[in-house]
């Protein structure tokens, strides 16, 4: 039970990282991002790849991301010049050619059969309880981003950030340079999620492309609007909710005997789906809205 | 050695399959101001509704395919009343992200009831024909005729008639439209009820060319909304020619990478016209 815990837990730290990297983008700048689930990619397969090729993990994961946060500042560029509706199908279609790539060139990447043997740091050291010392690792590293985060936020930079999400003209006529603090904000996030990808990989030892399928992204999304977008706090207990529930409906398979895996799997997504547009109709300000002038 | 003649011919297709959707796609989003992520998988749910008729009540294939039109309209309008309706004030974006969880919502209920499996309609298997050096499938020739006339007929529908007009007025200046007497829910009603129709009618289309699974319609997702944006928003003769050029490109270009890119070359289209055209072929509104 504790083994079952600490995974979940694990799982939860690395999904608010993600969500906290969402955050920086959505939350904070206002700016559209259905593709978080490219930089988790790319973060997880930057350092799997380097790591399993004998690059010290020292240098796999700043690396990891670098590129992550690189790729967004360069998507960024791009896409950051259509209007939002727009935005939203780049991003997307930008994940989802990154999966194919991971996918088909399977010379770099391994392919559809994934990497394996990706290495778990400290293993030999804590080897008899590596779960929970894994799981210290991942909530040091929710706690270090969140602080950082808060930190950014209340910081000048945050405050130009949320005046952009409130009003790139204003913020604009104000004398702030409007595009290359978007740009920055997306990177930020981008390096985050990436992060949050780094710890995914060594912590399952084994990556492959359809981990990071599109409804990964929606999930990130769901978990920012249930906590409350625009707030740390609510990105961390956005990412918590939602893991109750993916986790708490896997356990209506005992309840309901002819409920098959896939039968499973579809509810809890069609409940994933329902609760996201309930929010969007009833509370999109989430479970913790942001508090104004916070 | 196939011709690269066939690979067209296949596109063309495939670009009259992807024109429903897209008409629908495009017409809702200049009407309701956001991109229906949901469209696609209208496809999926109009597959599956003729997949009942046609295996469990034994129908044919053309009853099953009208069957599919009208339940799917009705879905697209349910939806509306119960997700977009209450939303119609709201930000574009809070619009699409509602939509996706619709989307969602719907492929998950076929998986729930179907599963994962690959199925296909109980129709009479024929040989492709030989013209002019192609491989025709009958199949393929009446998905491209009645895809030509439901085109056809949407297209009248604009232009000629009372509603079709009323719809083209509230696109252009929803306010001005409704100052002028156009009742705007009744137009956005019969606009979903018509795009869910298409949508739903080329989701048979598309079983019956490929085969029925759950992502079939929501995998188009990019392709759809290439083909809409080539076309210029808001517009259906626009959104038919961009859904042509998109279905020959992903064919052609699989002589050039895999098929599984296919992908791929959607969404350069789409990245390419909105950096040099953003208000695509019809440049009427971008």
């Amino acid at each position: 039970m504790t083994a079952y815990l600490a995974a979940i837990a694990t799982l939860v730290g690395v999904r608010a990282l993600l969500t906290l990297g969402l955050n920086v983008q959505w939350g904070l700048t206002g700016l559209v991002n259905l593709g978080i689930v490219a930089f988790f990619a790319i973060g997880a397969y930057t350092s799997a790849l380097s790591a399993v090729g004998g690059v010290p993990l020292a240098l796999a994961w700043p690396a990891a991301i670098v590129l992550a946060a690189a790729a967004g500042a360069g998507l960024a560029m791009i896409a950051l010049r259509l209007r939002e509706d727009y935005l939203a199908i780049v991003t997307l279609g930008f994940a989802e050619v990154l999966r194919l790539v991971l996918l088909n060139e399977a010379w770099f990447t391994r392919g559809s059969n994934g990497v394996t043997g990706i290495p778990r740091p400290l293993h030999a050291r804590f080897a008899a309880h590596y779960d929970l010392f894994y799981l210290v690792l991942v909530l040091s590293a929710v706690a270090v981003v969140y602080v950082g985060l808060e930190r950014l936020r209340r910081s000048p930079f945050g405050r130009v950030l949320r005046a952009i999400r409130e009003d790139e003209i204003v913020a604009a006529v104000a004398g702030k340079p409007v595009f290359r603090f978007q740009v920055q904000a997306f990177a930020v996030g981008a390096g985050v999620a990436g992060l949050a990808g780094i710890l995914f990989a060594h912590y399952l030892a084994y990556v492959e492309p359809n981990m990071f399928l599109p409804q990964e992204s929606l999930f990130v999304w769901l978990a920012l609007i249930l906590g409350g977008s625009g707030n740390n706090r609510g990105a961390l207990l956005g990412s918590a909710v939602l893991l109750g529930l993916l986790e708490g409906s896997r356990f209506a398979k005992d309840l309901i005997p002819f409920l098959t895996g896939v039968r499973l799997a579809a509810m809890q997504q069609i409940l994933v789906g329902v609760v996201l547009v309930t929010l969007m109709i009833r509370r999109p300000e989430g479970l913790l809205p942001e508090k104004p002038g916070s | 050695m196939t011709p690269i003649a066939q690979y067209v011919f296949n596109g063309v297709v495939t670009g009259g399959i992807l024109a429903l959707p897209a008409v629908a796609f495009s017409l809702l989003w200049g009407l309701l101001r956001f991109p229906n992520f949901a469209v696609s998988t209208y496809l999926t749910v109009g597959a599956y509704v003729a997949l009942m008729l046609n295996r469990d009540a034994r129908a044919s294939i053309e009853l099953a395919w009208l069957g599919a039109l009208v339940v799917t309209g009705v879905v697209a309008l349910a939806v509306d009343r119960t997700a977009f309706r209450p939303m119609r004030d709201r930000r574009p974006f809070s619009l699409a992200i509602a939509s996706i969880g619709v989307a969602f919502v719907l492929e998950n209920v076929v998986r729930f009831v179907w599963g994962n499996d690959f199925r296909s309609y109980d129709v009479p298997v024929t040989r492709a024909m030989s013209m002019a050096g192609l491989r025709v499938g009958r199949d393929q020739l009446f998905i491209l005729a009645v895809a030509t006339g439901l085109m056809a007929l949407a297209q009248t529908f604009l232009l000629r008639t009372r509603l079709g007009i009323a719809m083209r007025a509230t696109a252009d200046n929803p306010r001005l439209a409704a100052v002028k007497g156009v009742p705007t829910e009744q137009v956005i009603a019969f606009a979903t009820f018509g795009g869910g129709a298409l949508a739903g009618g080329a989701g048979v289309f598309l079983g019956l060319d490929a085969s029925v699974d759950p992502l079939m319609g929501g995998g188009l997702i990019i392709s759809v909304f290439a083909a809409a944006i080539l076309g210029g928003i808001g517009s259906a003769p626009g959104a038919l020619a961009g859904a042509l050029i998109v279905g020959i490109m992903e064919e052609v270009g699989t002589l050039a990478v895999p098929p599984t890119y296919k992908t791929a070359i959607g969404f350069t289209i789409i990245l390419v016209v909105l950096l040099v055209r953003p208000s695509g072929l019809a440049g009427a509104r971008s």
